[in-house]
């Protein structure tokens, strides 16, 4: 009774194998409220299982998550490497301005720019590529700035004590002193990708992908279908950022040992 | 040639003279005026005392090289040259360290920093660590460390990067009895550890400063003949803790002599 009371209290730490009880019971609430919804357009479980089946054996789904999976990775590559340098480069005055004017492109709508980024690309993909990266760097660069921006001044001090010198001081205190901080932010960016990739995809249909096919069902109703491809999206959302969670426990271990609530 | 009450002495190892800092349009210290002798024979712990928000931690940023004072000047070592960031080492109140390095990696880069190279520099971090008692904890990360395990990091990376001199921002801060004496016995050791050797203590703890200083300098700010505060913290007074006995005893702290010099600085305290 103690321990039921005492995930209802606040900051409470609680054991991994209690997290994964509330994760489980969580889980299946939600299935069951879906299961006896009283909304009857819903689709059921066993509707949206059937559809993913149908996707996947006959309407080529592996091969559109194939190229929603290589599109979103190609355009997390090029946004991190530009937000990165754009947030560490923060540190130049000259360059504040410039990353400050970056970030206010997160009020723009990606439809907005299409006709215009059309004109600078010369293919669908590319196209696509360059959609994506501009819609994550406006967010990606926006954190990382902020992560860059809030190293307090006395990390800075306390490496001039070290006898460095400026750039060293970049590197150890602002590109290896917030490295897990980058990932998280690469976390959160990823995620954002998958949700730009549909609209993005839309955009420029050629080369299929899950956002196309997501707009094809949507189109004939086709409402499982529609679930079926959304429930792939976030189990693909989930594998990802359990990826990118091991990969930051594996190259920032010390980064978890602050944490107070896991 | 040491005795009780008397050590001697050859030439300084930090003059600081007529330093002024105005921040903001407040002056914060005015003419500050000091000297640090060398002791022969022994490392030495200098404590700058003053009431909270005086100007003490502005001081120690200019005694580090981190800030220009307007007027005045601070040299450092037995070569008296104008003290630069890096020359001497400073370990700040909540003990930075790089939490993406191990320990033994935090004491191998600063003594990396101060010019060793990569196997030289291990040798000297490993050394380090068996001194202040750490060698079990040679591959933690600092956010593994309790308190007094992380100020022991903090002392011996500064003790490799700037070898013989180090300040020491307000370290008796919020400790309990005991780990306040694990500190004061800390900080003498590593005084003794070279003849070199100085700590320069900045702090508003009077019993702690009395215990752990050789030198003990007062800060605080003159009044007008009405008792209104005149801006600009100097310092006030000198209490040479060799002369008076008080240095360089372990049970110090049980001694009337020690009692009364706390007594002392304290009635002063109040005035400032």
């Amino acid at each position: 009774m103690r321990k039921i009371l005492d995930i209802f209290m606040p900051n409470k730490t609680v054991s991994h194998k209690v997290m994964l009880s509330i994760v489980v019971v969580e889980a299946m609430a939600v299935l069951l409220v879906w299961i006896f919804s009283p909304f009857a357009f819903l689709p059921t479980p066993v509707e949206v299982f059937n559809a993913l089946g149908d996707l996947w054996v006959n309407q080529g789904l592996a091969q559109d998550l194939g190229a929603s999976l290589l599109l979103n990775l190609e355009a997390l590559f090029w946004s991190s490497i530009i937000s990165l340098g754009l947030a560490y480069l923060t540190t130049l005055p000259a360059v504040r301005p410039i990353v400050i004017a970056i970030s206010k492109g997160r009020f723009l709508g990606l439809v907005g720019l299409t006709f215009v980024f059309t004109l600078m690309t010369h293919s669908g993909h590319s196209l696509k590529v360059a959609l994506l990266v501009f819609g994550m760097t406006v967010f990606f660069v926006t954190s990382m700035a902020s992560v860059v921006a809030s190293i307090p001044k006395d990390r800075f001090d306390y490496a001039r004590t070290l006898r460095m010198n400026e750039a060293h001081i970049v590197w150890e205190v602002v590109v290896r002193g917030t490295f897990h901080e980058a990932i998280e932010s690469f976390r959160q960016n990823a995620a954002i990708g998958w949700m730009m990739l549909t609209m993005v995809e839309g955009i420029s249909r050629a080369e299929g992908g899950l956002g196309a096919m997501l707009l094809n069902q949507n189109k004939h109703l086709n409402l499982p279908a529609v679930f079926a491809v959304q429930i792939l999206i976030v189990f693909i959302g989930l594998v990802q950022d359990y990826l990118i969670g091991v990969g930051k426990n594996l190259l920032c271990p010390y980064a978890a040992l602050k944490l107070d609530r896991r | 040639m040491t005795t009780a009450n008397h050590v001697e002495k050859r030439g300084a190892l930090l003059t600081v003279s007529d330093v002024s800092l105005t921040l903001g349009g407040n002056i914060i210290l005015h003419g500050v005026n000091c000297q640090v002798e060398d002791f022969v024979g022994h490392g030495q712990v200098v404590g700058f005392l003053g009431p909270s928000g005086i100007g003490k931690s502005q001081f120690l940023r200019i005694l580090a090289g981190l800030n220009k004072p307007d007027t005045g000047s601070v040299l450092v070592t037995e070569k008296q040259v104008p003290v630069e960031v890096g020359m001497v080492g400073v370990v700040a109140q909540h003990y930075p360290l790089f939490e993406h390095k191990s320990v033994l990696g935090n004491l191998t880069f600063a003594a990396r920093r101060a010019g060793s190279k990569r196997a030289e520099a291990r040798e000297k971090a490993m050394a380090m660590l068996k001194r202040f008692g750490l060698t079990d904890r040679k591959d933690f990360w600092p956010a593994q460390l309790s308190g007094g395990q992380r100020q022991r990091v903090a002392i011996a990376q500064q003790l490799l990067c700037s070898e013989h001199f180090i300040l020491m921002d307000e370290p008796f801060s919020g400790l309990d009895p005991i780990v306040l004496d694990e500190v004061c016995k800390l900080i003498k050791e590593t005084a003794d550890a070279h003849e070199l050797n100085t700590i320069i203590v900045v702090t508003h703890d009077v019993d702690a400063a009395v215990a752990v200083a050789d030198t003990l300098w007062l800060m605080g700010r003159d009044h007008d003949q009405e008792g209104n505060i005149i801006p600009g913290a100097r310092i006030k007074t000198k209490y040479d803790l060799v002369e008076r006995g008080l240095a360089w005893r372990p049970d110090v702290v049980y001694t009337a002599d020690f009692s009364d010099c706390v007594r002392e600085v304290r009635k002063q305290f109040w005035s400032l």
